[in-house]
C-alpha cells in the first residue's frame, strides 16, 4: 500500500521555558540560537505509523513538507526511518499560509504525486498546533477521515483505526484511501537504523515550487486568509511558590501533609 | 457578511443530559451573542434530542435546532458533519462554538474545511472586539510556552472550539422562552464511509483522571516502574487520580490514557501534585487550570515551581511515602 | 642406544616412531586447519602492517613472559606461576626436540646422548620439572580447592595439569632407568641420578631396567604427542594462538573501534550488515581472539558490571563466542563449498545475540577497558560487545528505552541530553564572558572544546567556567564555538550508532578546519578520546591535548602559580578514557601534588587497575541494569577507603557520578567531589 505523510518542521518543543522567546510585533517566536529545528512530534508519529504499516504490507512511503529549505532534514528523518521519497514544499507564496493554505498547498502535491491508498499526518503541529489541516485536506481532496488515531491496521483492502476518545477507544472502518490523523498514543517513533540512515545520507529531496504542483496564486492570497493571528503573547504567571520546609525531607512532607489537608 | 448573524453552539449529549461542556458554551456563547446583541442557537443531535430543548431554553439558548435521528445517536464523523454543515449553509451563524472534546477535535475542523470558515481550537478565552465585532479567540500555541489570538476577518463562520473547564457554566433558568425547531434534512447512508466498528469503555482504577478532585502526577524523574506505584498510593491516600507526563508514558509506567498535557488530557483538578516531573510547558498546559499546584522535586530550578503554589525540594523517593503516611495519618483522625 | 633403535614385534623402532609422529602430527594439523579455516570466515581486517614492530611485541609480551606478569598483584601472584611454568615448559619443550625427536627419530643419539651437554641440560631441566611440580600443584589447589572467582574448576584444566605432570615424572622416571640400567653412578642431574640409585638399589635385574627404559621412553613419547594433539582442542590452545595474538595486537590507542566502512553503504539493499549478528560478521582478529583466549578469568574479576552482579562478564562473552564458532562454523564451512550463494545459514536454533550474548549483557558494558588492560592474551573484548551494539542499534532497532532516547537527542538535538532535562542551551555558559566565539570568518589556532556535559549541565558548567579561568590566567590563548559546539559523537558510538557518530565526526572536522584549528583541549576525556584517536580515521589530524596535561604543563612552565593552601586530603579517581585508554597517569597526580597542603591518598584500585565511575560507554544515559550495587556506589566506597575528603575526577561523567553516589549514601557533609581543574582554581593566585 502507497502511503503519504504530510510533516512539518518546527522550533524543538523540548527548549527549556525559559529559553523561549516571541516577538509580539511580528506575531513569530524568536528561535534560540544554537537549537536544530527539529520533525513535529506527531508528525514523527504519523511517519511511524506509515513505516509499521509498510513492514506489514511493502509499499511505498512519500513524505512532504511545507517549509523552507531546511525541511529537508525532517524528509531526511523521516526517509532513515523507512519512508521512500520525499518532497519539500517552498515558495515565497506559502510562507505564514494559515491551515486553509496550507491544506491547499499540500493537497495539490498530494495530487501531483497520485497513486495513494492512505494520507497521514499527525494530529498537529507542535508549534501553532492549529489542529485543522488533516480534516481540511480531506475536505479539499473529498477523502474520508478519522482524526486522533492511536493505532492504524490494513485489513482486506480497508483501514482499521483505532481512535483515542476519553473513555477508551473506538475502532474504525475506512476505506482505501483515506486520511487519518495520528496522535501520539501510537507509541515511540523507531529510531532510524543503519539502512535508513544510508538511505537518507544518499538521498536527493527536490524542492516544489507554487508553479511545479500548480498551486494557484488566488488560493494563496494572504488577504483572503480564513484565520489571523492579531497577538501572540508568553502569558506571565504570578505564582509565588512557598517552598514548604523541614528538617528532614519526612518532617517537609509532614508540613505539606498538613496544607494539603486544608486545601481540599 | 451580514449575512451571518448570530451564536450557534453545537450541543453535545451524554446519558441523556445536556453535556458539562455544553452548558459552558452556552455560558460562553450567550456572553458573545449579548455583545453583539444578536441570538444564540444551539444544535442538538440524536434520536431523543428533542426532549432536551427546553434544557437548551434553560440554559440560555433562544432557538435550540433538533435534529433526531438514530444514526447520530452515537459521534458518527461524516454524519454529525453533514447535518451540522447543512444547518449552517441555512442559520447562517456568525459565531459556532463546539467544545474541545472528542466531539469537537473532530468534528470541528471537519466541519470547517466544508463551510470554509476559520477555526481556533483548544480556547481558553472568547471575546468579541468592540471596534470590529468579531470574535477573538485566545488560544496556546508552541505547546502553552505562548497565547495567541485568532482572529477571521472574512471567513465565517467564525468557529472555536473550547477547552473543558475553562468558562463558567450558563445559569439554569426554567422560565426562559425559546423556539425548538426540527432539523430537516436526511443523512446520506452512502456518504458515511468509515464505520464505527466497536466502541471500548476503559475502565479506569479508581477516580476518572477528568472529573478526579486531585491528581497526583509523575515524569521521568521517577526513574521505574517499582517507584511508580509511590505515586498510585499517594494518589489514593488522597482519593484521587493518577496522571502522567509524556516521557512516563512513553517508558511505559502509566498508560497513555493518563497522559496529561498538550497531546494528552486536559484536567483542572482543586489539587494538583507534580511528583518528579521537570515541567515541560506541553505537561503544563494540561493542568494550568488547577487550583492548587504542589510541586515536588529535586531540582530547585526545576519549570513546575514557576507554576507551582506550594512546593518541597528534595527527592521524591524520601518525600513522597512521608507525605502519604502523614496523610493517611491525618484522615484516620 | 635410543629405544627407537630397537625392534619391536618386529617392526623397526623408527617405523613405529615415524607412524606415531605421523598420526599425532596430523591430527595436529587435521584441527589446525580446521580452526585457520573457521578463523577465515571473519571478515578482512588489516593487521600486516609494521611487521617489525609486531615480531618485536610479539617477543616482548611472551618470551619475558610480560603478559601474565604485568597482572600480577598482592592478591594475584598466579601470573609469576605462569612466567616459571612457561620458561620451565619451553626448556621442555626444546629437550622434546634435540632428546626425542633429533636424538630418537633422527638417530643421532651418538652426538646428543651421554654427552657433558645432555647433563647439563638434564640437570637444568630436573630443576625446572621441581618448579613445574610446584605451579601444578598450586594451580590444583587453587582451581579445586580455593576456587578463586575467576577460574572455573573445569575437566580440561585437569587433564592438562595431569598431562603436564606425567610429563615431568617420566622425563625424570626415563633418566632414572637409563642410568639405572647403564649401571651409570652420578650425581647429576640430580633427580635422575638419585632415582637411578634407588632402582640400583632395589636389585631389580639389568634386563628389566632396560625394558623398563624402553617402555618409560615410549609412553613419554606417546604423551608428548597426545599433548600436540590435545592442545589445539582445548583451552590450551592458547598457547598457540596468543602468541600469534600478540602479534597481531593493536598497534595504536589501546581500544581501537573499527569503523563501518562506506562501502557498506553501496552494498545493494539488504546486503549490508551492521555490526555483528552471526559469528562471520566478525573480523577474523576477533575469531583469533576466541582462540587465544585461556578463559584466566581476570576480566571476570575486573569488570565493573561483574563485579556489582550483573549478567555481563568479558570471560563468558568470549568463551560463549568461541564455543558458538566451533558449533556453528563447520556447518558454515560446508555451506561456503557447496557455494550456494547467500545461503549462509545460521546454526539451527541459536542466535548469537539472544542465545549466546544476551542483550542485559550486551548494554551493561560500560567500555571502562578493565578486561582489555588486564587480558594477558590481547584479546579486544569491547569492540566485540560494541559490534553486537551495533547490530541491535542499527539493524534490529533493539535498545533500552534510555538508549534510545539518548540516540534520538543525539540525531535531533545533537547532544545526548534530553532538552527540558538540562534546562540550559549549548551557549548558555558562555554568556557575560570574554571569550573568543568562532562565528563564519574566524581564524584559531587553540580550540577550547567544552563537551555537551560541560556546556549543559549545571555542575559540570561550573568545572568550565574555572577551566575559562584557569585558561586565561595561564595565558592561554583559546577560542570557543559557543551555541556552534555540537557532541562529539562519543555517546552514540560507544551505544552502537556508527552512523550517527560518522556524520558527527565529519561535521566536526569540517568545522574545525573551517576556522583552521591546530589545537584542541578538552575537558572530557571521552570527547579527548574521539577527537584524539577516532577523528584521524575520518581525516582529522588535530593535536589534542588534555586540561591535565596541559594545565601540568603551565604549573611547570611557571606560568600557573598554585599558592593558595587546600588544606585537604584527597585522591585522585583516573577517568577510564583517560588513564587505561590514554596513559595519562602521572599528570593529574602532579598538579594536585603542586597544590599546597593538599595531600593525595591513592585508592587501592588507581592508574591502569582504576576501576569505572559507572558512565562510560554511554551508560551515562543508559538506565543501569539491577545487580547486587551501583558500579558508582561501589567505587565511592573504595573513596571512603582511603578516608579523604574530597574525591577529583577529571571528567565530567565521573563527577556526576560520585556526586549522585555521595548523595546516595547521605556523606555530603564528609566528602565532595570535585574537577580537578576546580581545585586548581582554587590553589591559584588570584590575579
Amino acid at each position: 500500500m502507497n502511503t503519504i505523510v504530510c510533516v512539518k518542521q518546527v522550533l524543538d518543543p523540548e527548549i527549556p521555558p525559559a529559553k523561549f522567546k516571541i516577538d509580539p510585533e511580528a506575531k513569530q517566536v524568536i528561535p534560540p540560537a544554537g537549537v536544530p529545528p527539529v520533525i513535529s512530534v506527531y508528525d514523527e508519529r504519523a511517519v511511524e505509523a506509515a513505516c509499521r504499516l509498510k513492514d506489514k504490507h511493502k509499499g511505498k512511503i512519500t513524505v512532504i513538507s511545507m517549509g523552507s529549505a531546511k525541511a529537508a532534514d525532517v524528509i531526511k528523518h523521516a526517509i532513515s526511518m523507512g519512508a521512500d521519497d520525499g518532497f519539500v514544499l517552498q515558495d515565497p507564496a506559502f510562507e505564514n499560509l494559515d491551515s486553509f493554505g496550507t491544506a491547499y498547498v499540500l493537497s495539490k502535491a498530494i495530487q501531483k504525486i497520485g497513486g495513494y491508498d492512505l494520507i497521514l499526518c499527525g494530529r498537529q503541529a507542535a508549534d501553532w498546533g492549529a489542529g485543522q489541516v488533516g480534516s481540511i485536506l480531506a475536505e479539499i481532496l473529498g477523502l474520508p477521515v478519522v482524526t486522533l488515531a492511536c493505532a492504524i491496521e490494513a485489513v482486506d483492502k480497508k483501514l482499521k483505526v483505532k481512535r483515542m476518545v476519553s473513555d477508551g477507544y473506538e475502532v474504525l472502518e475506512a476505506p482505501m484511501p483515506s486520511l487519518v490523523t495520528v496522535s501520539s498514543e501510537i507509541g515511540l517513533p523507531r529510531l532510524p537504523g543503519g539502512m535508513g540512515l544510508m538511505m537518507a545520507r544518499k538521498k536527493q529531496i527536490p524542492i516544489w515550487k507554487a508553479k511545479d504542483i500548480g498551486a494557484e496564486p488566488s488560493q494563496l492570497d494572504k488577504a483572503k486568509a480564513h484565520t489571523e493571528v492579531t497577538g501572540l503573547s508568553v502569558p506571565t504567571r504570578k505564582t509565588e511558590c512557598e517552598i514548604i520546609a523541614g528538617g528532614t525531607p519526612g518532617e517537609a512532607a509532614a508540613n505539606l501533609a498538613l496544607k494539603i489537608s486544608k486545601l481540599i | 457578511m451580514d449575512t451571518h448573524k448570530g451564536v450557534l453552539v453545537v450541543g453535545e449529549i451524554t446519558e441523556g443530559k445536556l453535556a458539562p461542556i455544553t452548558i459552558e458554551l452556552l455560558g460562553a456563547g450567550r456572553k458573545l451573542a449579548n455583545e453583539l446583541g444578536e441570538e444564540l442557537s444551539i444544535l442538538l443531535m440524536g434520536s431523543k434530542a428533542g426532549g432536551l430543548g427546553q434544557e437548551g431554553i434553560a440554559y440560555g439558548a433562544d432557538h435550540v435546532y433538533v435534529a433526531e435521528d438514530t444514526l447520530l445517536d452515537q459521534y458518527n464523523s461524516e454524519a454529525y458533519t453533514q447535518v451540522a454543515a447543512e444547518l449552517c449553509r441555512k442559520a447562517l451563524p456568525s459565531i459556532m462554538l463546539l467544545g474541545y472534546t472528542d466531539v469537537g477535535c473532530d468534528l470541528a475542523p471537519r466541519l470547517n474545511g466544508r463551510l470554509g470558515g476559520g477555526l481556533a481550537m483548544d480556547c481558553l478565552a472568547l471575546s468579541v472586539d468592540p471596534a470590529t465585532k468579531l470574535l477573538v479567540s485566545t488560544r496556546p500555541v508552541f505547546g502553552g510556552n505562548a497565547q495567541a489570538t485568532i482572529v477571521s476577518k472574512v471567513a465565517r463562520p467564525q468557529m472555536a472550539t473550547v477547552r473543558l473547564k475553562t468558562m463558567p457554566p450558563a445559569e439554569r433558568n426554567d422560565s426562559r422562552q425559546g423556539k425548538v425547531i426540527p432539523v430537516e434534512g436526511k443523512i446520506d447512508p452512502s456518504a458515511l464511509k468509515v464505520k464505527v466498528v466497536e466502541r471500548i469503555k476503559e475502565e479506569t482504577e479508581g477516580v476518572k483522571l477528568e472529573d478526579a478532585e486531585v491528581v497526583v502526577s509523575g515524569g521521568r524523574g521517577i526513574g521505574s516502574a517499582q517507584n511508580w506505584g509511590m505515586i498510585k498510593e499517594l494518589a489514593l491516600a488522597l482519593g484521587g487520580a493518577v496522571g502522567a507526563t509524556r516521557p512516563a508514558c512513553d517508558e511505559g509506567w502509566a498508560s497513555v490514557s493518563l497522559q496529561i498535557g498538550q497531546s494528552g488530557k486536559v484536567v483542572s483538578p482543586k489539587l494538583y501534585i507534580a511528583v518528579a516531573l521537570s515541567g515541560a510547558m506541553s505537561h503544563i498546559s494540561g493542568h494550568l487550570g488547577s487550583k492548587y499546584i504542589v510541586a515536588i522535586n529535586k531540582d530547585k530550578d526545576a519549570n513546575i515551581f514557576s507554576v507551582a503554589h506550594f512546593g518541597i525540594v528534595g527527592d521524591y523517593k524520601e518525600i513522597v511515602p512521608a507525605l502519604t503516611a502523614k496523610l493517611k495519618e491525618l484522615k484516620s483522625k | 642406544m635410543s629405544p627407537v633403535s630397537a625392534t619391536y614385534w618386529s617392526i623397526p623402532g623408527y617405523v613405529i616412531f615415524w607412524v606415531l609422529f605421523a598420526v599425532a602430527f596430523g591430527l595436529f594439523l587435521q584441527r589446525f586447519y580446521l580452526l585457520y579455516r573457521l578463523m577465515r570466515l571473519g571478515k578482512q581486517e588489516n593487521r600486516f602492517d609494521q611487521i617489525g614492530q609486531r615480531i618485536k611485541n610479539m617477543l616482548v609480551e611472551v618470551v619475558p613472559q610480560w603478559c601474565t606478569l604485568k597482572t600480577v598483584t598482592r592478591k594475584d601472584l598466579a601470573g609469576l606461576a605462569h612466567a616459571l611454568l612457561f620458561w620451565s615448559f619451553s626448556l621442555f619443550f626444546i629437550s622434546y626436540i634435540i632428546f626425542i625427536g633429533l636424538a630418537g627419530g633422527f638417530g643421532l643419539s651418538s652426538l646428543i646422548e651421554r654427552t657433558p651437554f645432555e647433563t647439563v641440560y638434564f640437570s637444568i631441566l630436573d630443576i625446572a620439572a621441581v618448579l613445574v611440580t610446584l605451579t601444578l600443584i598450586l594451580a590444583a589447589v587453587r582451581r579445586y580447592i580455593i576456587r578463586p572467582p575467576r577460574l572455573e574448576p573445569t575437566a580440561e584444566a585437569g587433564i592438562i595439569l595431569i598431562m603436564v605432570f606425567s610429563l615431568m615424572a617420566l622425563h625424570v622416571l626415563g633418566v632414572g632407568f637409563d642410568h639405572a640400567a647403564r649401571g651409570v653412578h652420578a650425581s647429576w642431574p640430580p633427580l635422575g641420578a638419585a632415582l637411578a640409585g634407588f632402582l640400583s638399589g632395589t636389585g631389580i635385574s639389568q634386563g628389566t631396567l632396560e625394558a623398563g627404559y624402553r617402555w618409560v621412553w615410549w609412553l613419554h613419547y606417546l604423551v608428548i604427542l597426545s599433548f600436540m594433539v590435545y592442545i589445539p582442542r582445548s583451552k590450551h590452545l592458547h598457547i598457540l594462538a596468543s602468541l600469534v595474538n600478540a602479534f597481531f595486537k593493536p598497534l595504536g590507542p589501546k581500544v581501537a573501534l573499527e569503523p563501518i566502512p562506506l562501502e557498506a553503504l553501496e552494498a545493494p539493499e539488504g546486503s549490508a550488515t551492521f555490526g555483528a549478528s552471526k559469528i562471520q560478521d566478525f573480523t577474523w582478529k576477533d575469531l583469533l581472539d576466541f582462540y587465544a583466549c585461556a578463559e584466566c578469568g581476570r576480566c571476570h574479576v575486573n569488570c565493573p558490571a561483574q563485579l556489582t552482579g550483573k549478567s555481563l562478564s568479558p570471560r563468558e562473552v568470549i568463551h560463549h563466542l568461541k564455543e558458538h564458532l566451533l558449533e556453528t562454523g563447520p556447518g558454515l564451512l560446508a555451506n561456503k563449498t557447496d557455494a550456494s550463494p547467500g545461503s549462509q545459514a545460521e546454526a539451527p536454533g541459536k542466535t548469537m545475540i539472544g542465545d549466546v550474548v544476551t542483550e542485559e549483557e550486551i548494554w551493561a558494558c560500560t567500555t571502562c577497558g578493565a578486561c582489555q588492560e588486564v587480558c594477558p592474551v590481547n584479546i579486544e573484548h569491547i569492540r566485540k560487545i560494541i559490534d553486537l551494539r551495533r547490530n541491535l542499534v542499527m539493524a534490529q532497532s533493539k535498545m533500552p528505552e534510555s538508549a534510545q532516547l539518548m540516540l534520538r537527542n543525539m540525531q535531533q538535538r545533537g547532544h545526548p541530553w534530553a532538552g527540558v532535562q538540562s534546562m540550559r542551551l549549548r551557549g548558555d555558559w558562555t554568556s557575560d564572558l570574554e571569550l573568543k566565539i568562532l562565528a563564519e570568518g574566524d581564524n584559531a589556532d587553540t580550540l577550547f572544546w567544552v563537551g555537551c556535559t560541560g556546556a549543559l549541565v549545571e555542575r559540570n558548567v561550573k568545572a568550565t567556567l574555572s577551566m575559562t579561568r584557569v585558561l586565561k590566567a595561564g595565558g592561554v590563548d583559546f577560542a570557543v564555538l559557543g551555541d556552534a559546539e555540537t557532541c562529539c559523537g562519543d555517546p552514540a558510538r560507544r551505544a552502537g550508532y556508527e552512523f550517527q557518530f560518522q556524520m558527527m565526526a565529519e561535521q566536526n572536522i569540517e568545522l574545525f578546519k573551517s576556522y583552521n584549528i591546530k589545537e584542541i583541549i578538552t575537558t572530557c576525556p571521552h570527547c579527548y578520546n574521539t577527537i584524539k584517536h577516532e577523528y584521524p580515521r575520518y581525516g582529522g589530524d588535530f593535536k589534542v591535548v588534555h586540561y591535565t596535561e596541559l594545565i601540568a604543563d603551565l604549573i611547570s612552565q611557571g606560568k600557573l602559580k598554585l599558592t593558595n593552601e587546600l588544606n585537604s586530603k584527597l585522591t585522585y579517581h583516573d577517568p577510564c578514557y583517560l588513564g587505561r585508554y590514554n596513559s595519562v597517569y602521572s599528570e593529574p597526580r602532579r598538579i594536585l601534588q603542586a597544590i599546597p597542603r593538599a595531600k593525595l591518598e591513592e585508592m587501592e584500585r588507581s592508574r591502569d587497575t582504576g576501576f569505572c565511575c559507572g558512565g562510560g560507554g554511554g551508560l551515562m544515559w543508559i538506565e543501569e541494569q539491577p545487580g547486587t550495587t551501583k558500579i558508582n556506589q561501589m567505587r565511592i566506597e573504595d573513596v571512603i577507603k582511603t578516608g579523604v575528603d574530597t574525591v577529583v575526577a577529571a571528567c565530567p561523567y565521573c563527577l556526576q557520578m560520585f556526586e549522585d553516589a555521595i548523595d546516595h549514601k547521605g556523606i555530603k557533609e564528609s566528602l565532595k567531589a570535585r574537577d580537578l581543574v576546580e581545585l586548581v582554581e582554587a590553589a591559584m593566585k588570584q590575579f
